[in-house]
């Protein structure tokens, strides 16, 4: 970006923070000063220093506990080589000049790592050479080092803040020179929480906390089958609860994605509105989807596996030939439920729809959804819709639909007053968008040696893409054509068909991976038994001694490395002793992965217990995301992964009956616990490569290596998810 | 409607509500402390975790017509200042992800640790396994309580 010199990048602070906003924005790291009316030097949308050596950092994307309200600012603060104890991080706002602001698919930290180092590099090459004009020196006498600039020939200095209005006047660089990495005093340094100090004294920081004037509070009572709408309701009972000020109808919209079919009490306090809803008197048309199933979907899926496939996906070498000539062929079935995202903040959604503008405030992923939302709901010019970013109590991908906020939009817009719509727990888990269940066929051939010859996969699950109306294939986020071990057995099929239900899905940490990585990974394992090699050994053989690029048409290719991957093997076995014997009554089991453009291996280790269930007693993972912004934060998502994939392995799941979900409620829909949890031994691999994918990464091959475990132990194969559903585990 | 006299955080806070209202909206609607958050509204996953009288208990399931003469201390009350060693532990450890969750894990733990300074690894996970974290932050969360222990000391 360039621009002339004018007085554009010196503003007064007060225009630029929004009006009404009501949550308290924690005050980053130490400082505790509060920004002055001190002009401002902001020569982009990312930073802000003033005069008085204020120094305000901007995250642009939602912060869903992946860590990026703290590690988007550290890159920008790197650059702009400033101490960060003495800077304050604040959230931005939705704002076009941001580019894309959203959570998904582990992208903020590599989509805007080179952007970010700019905008902090520009405004600092701009300091330098407004000190090196004031002191009539070349800016090679000149350097920038924590929050001054100094004079190489006399050692002066000048803040930050002693330079913003100079540098104000200056032409932002468009080149500006880049750190060289092994300059990195914040990037790769454990950093905490920018907002951890609000989080343990339990300030307003989330959606839910957020209250602005005047506002209501409103619950929305759904239709008891999915797809069902309204024939008629009564709400005179409701209106005698006290507290209770009004009731709408929600219409639904054509793609259930966006708004189904509902009654909102609006109320004085959240209480109330919950007692008013109770109170309602509703009568349904359930509509067609009250036969949907599980055992439904399950037939489908069965009758699918058993046929050829609706897409072909990979047809390598001669596959039948290679079955017909194998001398050993092994065959399993895989079943993956729907799960459910259980973030702690259920979901609510602040709208205030005012005459020709809306403000809004709470938890998503997508601002820009909301605002596109708000626009389709009201005809509010997009332009004319205020998204303020809150703290975010657990995303996992539900928050990637904004279904709450159009309800939120919907109701304000009727009722002409500021509402936020508050989820129960059993709202949230009837209507959420689950990970898409699947079943999976396997069957592969070894040559007498143990080779693997052939490999055939038949898959069949309720495409995501397929239900919110995507445009992309049904099986893109279901299936991976090119995910290992495809390209290393010659003769290789995959085969997909999606199968249709009212059942909502959506994307689920590691979309599809959470799936595939178990199936395969179980499978190869089982694979190693059958030829009798050490698992780890026949990864290894299988990717080749010659370090490779493979080709990789997905999210987070366009290929990987096999020398990357080869390496988190060799670190994992080395850091579990995997080669050497396991402790007496310890079971271990291997698995590994590739996504998002990073690479993982774990292993878990199991002992069983008295009644003969398997305790989980440590698990290991080694990941290469390239560079590491925040090792502090780094290391907590791969341990968070590993506990949140151990749990969905164990008990998670979301069955359907009569066109609804049977669970209500934690009592039945079971996380794991705080006792459940294992020790974890988390490494990351050092690298300076660029970085990748980090937040979801240990989930998806955890489950795997759990299974290996317990077939470690007991002798008995896991096909079908959660393990609480496998007869031999459902004593706990 | 009624006015209840209750005892949060060693202030006398008189509040308007209905009878049947649970403690935990009080907090958050009529009080406007948003420390206190809503997680099950049925005592399942902790999130609610205010101190009764010193003991742990599930706001969303407790009325406010059954707190009459009751000690209650919520998660701003802790400490003025965010300097409870388990506070301090957590910012330490640098334990939260999404964050929604430790202000009932932090209660859970500072009910244990009233009543019991050295607690075994066994009383930790009973006292802590009522607490739900989607995120995974069980082990810092352990290592935090570990490390409070230790600066209690």
């Amino acid at each position: 970006m360039t621009t002339n010199i004018n007085r554009r990048h010196f503003i007064k602070i007060s225009g630029i923070t929004g009006a009404g906003l009501l949550l308290q924005i924690p005050l980053a790291a130490k400082t505790s000063k509060r920004l002055s009316e001190a002009a401002t030097f902001a020569p982009n949308v990312y930073l802000q220093i003033g005069t008085d050596n204020s120094i305000i950092i901007f995250a642009k994307n939602p912060e869903i506990g992946q860590g990026v309200k703290t590690s988007l600012p550290m890159i920008i603060a790197e650059e702009l080589e400033v101490d960060w104890n003495k800077i304050e991080v604040r959230h931005g706002g939705l704002n076009p000049q941001f580019g894309a602001q959203f959570a998904g698919g582990s992208t903020s930290i590599k989509t805007n790592f080179d952007t970010l180092r700019k905008a902090g590099a520009a405004a600092r090459e701009m300091l330098v050479q407004a000190a090196a004009e004031k002191w009539g020196l070349d800016i090679n006498n000149c350097y920038a080092e924590l929050g001054f600039v100094y004079n190489k020939v006399n050692k002066n200095k000048l803040s930050y803040g002693e330079l913003a209005e100079a540098a104000a006047q200056l032409t932002v660089p468009e080149k500006p020179a880049l750190k060289d990495v092994k300059d990195f005093k914040i990037i790769g340094k454990p950093i905490k929480n920018v907002d951890i100090k609000a989080i343990v004294t339990g300030a307003p920081i989330f959606g839910l906390d957020a209250k602005p004037k005047g506002m209501l509070t409103a619950t929305v009572l759904r239709a008891p089958v999915y797809g069902g709408t309204v024939k008629s309701f009564d709400a005179t009972e409701a209106k005698k609860i006290a507290g209770v000020v009004d009731v709408v109808e929600i219409k639904p919209t054509e793609n259930p994605t966006v708004l189904v079919a509902g009654i909102a009490v609006v109320a004085k306090n959240t209480w109330a509105a919950m007692k008013g809803r109770h109170a309602l008197k509703v009568e349904w048309e359930l509509g067609a989807g009250v036969s949907e199933s599980s055992e439904n979907i399950d037939k489908q899926f069965i009758t699918n596996i058993n046929k050829k496939g609706e897409i072909q996906l990979r047809e390598d070498g001669n596959v039948d030939e290679a079955f017909a000539n194998a001398d050993k062929i092994i065959e399993a079935t895989y079943e993956a439920p729907f799960l459910y995202h259980a973030t702690m903040e259920p979901m609510n959604y602040i709208a205030d729809v005012r005459e020709d503008s809306i403000e809004c405030w709470g938890p998503t992923q997508v601002p820009g959804s909301v605002a596109g939302l708000g626009a389709r709901i009201t005809g509010i010019p997009r332009e004319k819709i205020i998204v303020h970013q809150c703290r975010i109590g657990g995303g996992f991908g539900r928050r990637l639909m904004a279904d709450y906020a159009a309800e939120a939009i919907y109701i304000s817009h009727s009722i002409k007053a500021p509402v936020q719509v508050v989820w129960t727990r059993e709202d949230d888990l009837h209507n959420g968008f689950f990970r898409p269940a699947g079943m999976y066929k396997l069957k592969a051939g070894l040559d007498k040696n143990g080779n693997i010859t052939a490999w055939h996969i038949n898959a069949s699950t309720t495409s995501r893409g397929a239900f919110s109306g995507s445009r992309d294939s049904s099986h893109v986020t279901e299936v991976f054509p090119d995910g290992f071990p495809a390209g290393f057995v010659l003769n290789f099929r995959m085969e997909y068909t999606p199968v249709a239900s009212v059942v909502p899905r959506g994307a689920w940490r590691a979309p599809g991976h959470n799936a595939t990585a178990f199936v395969d990974q179980t499978f190869l394992d089982e694979l190693a038994v059958a030829a009798g090699k050490d698992p780890v050994k026949q990864r290894l053989e299988l990717l080749g001694e010659e370090d490779k690029m493979m080709p990789y048409r997905d999210h987070g290719g366009p290929e990987y490395s096999t020398k990357r991957l080869k390496n988190v093997i060799n670190l994992v076995a080395e850091r579990s002793n995997w080669f050497k014997p396991a402790p007496k009554g310890i079971y271990r089991g291997f698995a590994c992965h590739f996504m998002f453009g990073a690479y993982v291996a774990e292993v878990v280790e199991i002992s069983l217990l008295s009644n003969g269930m398997p305790k989980i007693e440590k698990a290991y993972a080694v990941v290469d995301c390239g560079l590491v912004i925040n090792k502090s934060n780094a290391l907590n998502q791969l341990e968070g992964g590993i506990v949140d994939g151990l749990g969905a392995a164990m008990f998670g799941g979301v069955t359907i009956a009569n066109g609804m979900t049977e669970q209500n409620n934690f009592d039945d829909y079971r996380m794991i616990r705080f006792k459940e949890s294992p020790k974890i031994d988390a490494y990351l691999v050092e690298s300076t490569e660029n970085p990748e994918g980090l937040g979801e990464m240990t989930l998806p091959p955890i489950s795997a290596a759990l299974c290996n475990a317990i077939y470690a132990a007991t002798g008995k194969r896991i096909y079908k998810l959660p393990l609480k559903d496998n007869e031999f585990f459902n004593q706990i | 409607m009624a006015t209840y006299t209750l005892n949060i955080n060693n202030q006398s806070l008189k509040v308007e509500a209905e009878a049947d209202t649970p403690l935990l909206w009080v907090l958050r609607d009529e009080l406007d402390m948003k420390g206190t958050k809503f997680g099950c509204g049925k005592a399942l996953c902790g999130a609610c975790t205010v101190h009764l009288n010193g003991n742990p208990v599930r706001s969303c399931s407790i009325p406010i017509s059954a707190l009459q003469n009751m000690k209650i201390t919520t998660i701003e009350g802790l400490s003025s200042d965010g300097s409870h060693p388990l506070q301090l532990a957590w910012m330490e450890i640098d334990v939260p992800q999404c964050g929604y969750c430790q202000a009932g894990q932090i209660m859970s733990a500072a009910a244990l640790l009233n009543s019991n300074k050295n607690p075994t690894e066994a009383e930790i996970e009973a006292a802590m396994s009522g607490n739900i974290c989607r995120c995974g932050t069980y082990p810092r969360i352990k290592q935090a309580i570990e490390k409070a222990i230790e600066l209690s000391k």
